[in-house]
């Protein structure tokens, strides 16, 4: 990557349309990562690759507003006794491996099938784990919503927990006692679909729900403490290079240090469940999106041929659906807050608790 | 002469050592404020007391047992206040309202009668009583109502629900373990979450600006690569602390801050049994 010399490097000028994009979009994805742990960098790269921005710059941007708003985000949440630092940690360094081969399939099939097979592996990740994890997260949570709330620890959480295999790590915050053997292909996987769709949490989050068996709270907390490890240790990677472009990082800083406090603190207002319909759907969207633009790379592979305004057409939507992805979620977060809020005002709960 | 003068500068301690007062310190302390030369039997004895405010229904233990050792060492009485949020205008004089109040009132009691053994045998006289609304909307009313309260020892009260609101010196106390942490100095100069935004926002804008008007220098020296990669990474950092705790004051400011510590309790997963050996025993033969 050092040979990509900064003097190459357009960086774009700005305008008030840029900067109000940037912002507002941090905003929204600072909102949804205080609450479900991850989300925004999926909607940002692309959006400012669609400014004009290089993609490498905008990675690096991007990665790089990434871990101060998840340092702040685990902040937050740690003050609410939702993280679970060791977890967390111990995550973070297998997601390091994760990354590093993550890096090298992408590195292989870009070599093989040049950048649209690249593309096209990137977009069938994106379908194929949105789909079944998303899918199933979004199914529990209905479930729970059903059920009238209350979290249960998932049977394979629970199987897993059994089984005594050393060294057997206890996660105080977590409530959980688990062999670090189970934890480890979980971070594994974060860090191999951070470096391949960006998002790692929509692995992390999910696994730390269902197989080591922590709540959708500490699990959404602990994943910013990942966020933060793996975002810091790509933007020094990135730096060193530099490709980090300070405007664009702090415009989107800017938006999401006030989002992810929102989303941290919206926690505490909702049911847990919350965090698993939010994220759910927003997976589910994003896999809608990401479909739609699966057509346009087999054509650029030349699988299948496309008409170009029906090329442009895809594209344009598949973006378009990836922002409703995310304002879908801020929505729904801002109203049930909204709504936990005003219950919480009128009903005089504590009248009656007591 | 002499005593008058002495008594004004030291009207309690007059008032203990004064023989002809110990009689009546029995039922309360010598009036020393208003005294002067007024024998001090003639005038009726409101005796000085300590209030405990506390929120919702339960005097800790730990707060109550510090609070009767200070009645018991300065010969107080002891006044303990349940308060309750105000319900909202619209529903202050519902009759559900007054259940809701009378309910209250009759948990409070409840809960009251528990822990007020531990008075029993210190020879304090207490009274306890339940309240709705602000805190120092109620410390004022009972102050009005029952005179010589000379402080008051909260517990489970948050700082800003007391600092400037209560017009007496505060202590609050944190009864767990017996971790014991003094109420901030009353009438401290304390900023206000609006102030502290205003100050984090002056200091934020201060720093997008000193970026965005030097964007050239900026840019050409941040881009640099190799070494220079810990400009970037540390303005992050920085930016990162004064944004946030503007975020954080704004939001708070807002009144929109976290209502309660979201942990959920969840049934607790199953652990391993740990399984017994059986260890090599020896034996002997006889």
């Amino acid at each position: 990557m050092q040979d990509v010399a900064p003097q190459a490097v357009q960086f774009i000028d700005l305008n008030s349309i840029t900067v109000l994009f940037l912002f507002v979009v941090g905003f929204i994805g600072g909102l949804v990562s205080g609450f479900i742990g991850s989300g925004g960098a999926f909607v940002l790269t692309p959006g400012m690759m669609s400014l004009g921005v290089p993609g490498a710059v905008a990675v690096a941007s991007n990665m790089c507003h990434k871990f101060p708003k998840a340092l702040v985000g685990a902040y937050k949440r740690w003050k609410y006794g939702q993280v679970d630092i060791k977890l967390g940690l111990i995550m973070a360094a297998s997601a390091g491996v994760g990354v590093q081969v993550g890096i090298l399939i992408q590195e292989y099939i870009l070599n093989k099938w040049g950048q649209a097979g690249s593309n096209l592996y990137v977009s069938l990740s994106f379908v194929v784990v949105l789909v079944v994890v998303g899918g199933y997260v979004f199914y529990d949570a209905w479930k729970i919503s059903r059920s009238g709330g209350g979290e249960q620890v998932a049977s394979l959480a629970r199987y897993l927990q059994k089984i005594n295999l050393p060294p057997m790590v206890h996660f105080k915050t977590a409530d959980v006692r688990i062999s670090v053997w189970f934890t480890l292909p979980i971070g594994f996987a974060t860090g191999m679909l951070a470096a391949t769709i960006a998002v790692g949490g929509f692995i992390g989050v999910p696994g730390m729900i269902y197989v080591l068996g922590a709540s959708g709270l500490v699990a959404s907390a602990t994943e910013l403490v990942i966020a933060f490890v793996m975002g810091f240790g790509g933007t020094v990677k990135w730096a060193i290079n530099g490709m980090v472009d300070i405007r664009l990082t702090l415009i989107i800083l800017a938006g999401s240090l006030l989002g992810v406090q929102l989303g941290a603190i919206g926690t505490t207002y909702v049911k847990e469940h919350m965090i698993k319909i939010v994220m759910g759907s927003i997976m589910l969207i994003v896999a809608v999106s990401r479909g739609l633009a699966v057509p346009v790379y087999l054509n650029d592979l030349e699988v299948i041929s496309l008409s170009g305004t029906l090329v442009a057409w895809l594209k344009g939507m598949s973006f378009i659906i990836m922002c409703i992805a995310l304002g879908v979620g801020a929505i729904i977060i801002l109203g049930s807050m909204w709504k936990a809020k005003r219950s919480e005002e009128t009903l005089e709960p504590e009248y009656l608790t007591d | 002469m002499l005593r008058e003068l002495m008594k004004k500068l030291w009207p309690k301690r007059i008032g203990k050592t004064e023989p002809a007062d110990g009689a009546a310190s029995s039922e309360g302390n010598p009036n020393g404020g208003q005294g002067g030369a007024t024998p001090l039997r003639a005038q009726p004895e409101i005796k000085r007391k300590i209030l405990v405010a506390v929120r919702g229904l339960t005097v800790s233990p730990g707060v109550l047992d510090y609070a009767a050792q200070l009645a018991q060492r300065l010969d107080y009485d002891l006044l303990v206040l349940n308060l309750k949020p105000a319900p909202p205008p619209e529903k202050k004089f519902s009759l559900y309202q007054k259940y809701l109040e009378e309910k209250f009132a009759g948990q409070a009691r409840a809960a009251w009668s528990e822990v007020q053994g531990q008075l029993v045998g210190r020879g304090i006289s207490y009274r306890q009583m339940a309240r709705f609304g602000e805190v120092g909307q109620a410390v004022a009313d009972l102050c009005q109502e029952f005179r010589r309260i000379d402080f008051v020892i909260t517990d489970g009260l948050k700082d800003e629900e007391i600092t400037g609101k209560i017009p007496l010196p505060v202590f609050s106390i944190t009864g767990y373990q017996g971790e014991m942490v003094m109420a901030k100095k009353q009438g401290r100069l304390e900023l206000t979450s609006w102030g502290k935004t205003a100050v984090f926002g002056g200091l934020t804008a201060a720093l997008y600006a000193a970026v965005f008007l030097n964007g050239g220098t900026v840019m050409s020296y941040f881009t640099l690569g190799g070494w220079y990669a810990a400009l970037p990474i540390a303005t992050v950092f920085v930016f990162s602390f004064v944004h946030g705790t503007f975020a954080h004051h704004l939001w708070e400011a807002l009144g929109i801050e976290a209502p309660r510590k979201a942990t959920q309790p969840r049934p607790a997963a199953k652990r391993p049994i740990r399984r017994q050996r059986p260890r090599a025993q020896l034996r002997l033969k006889s």
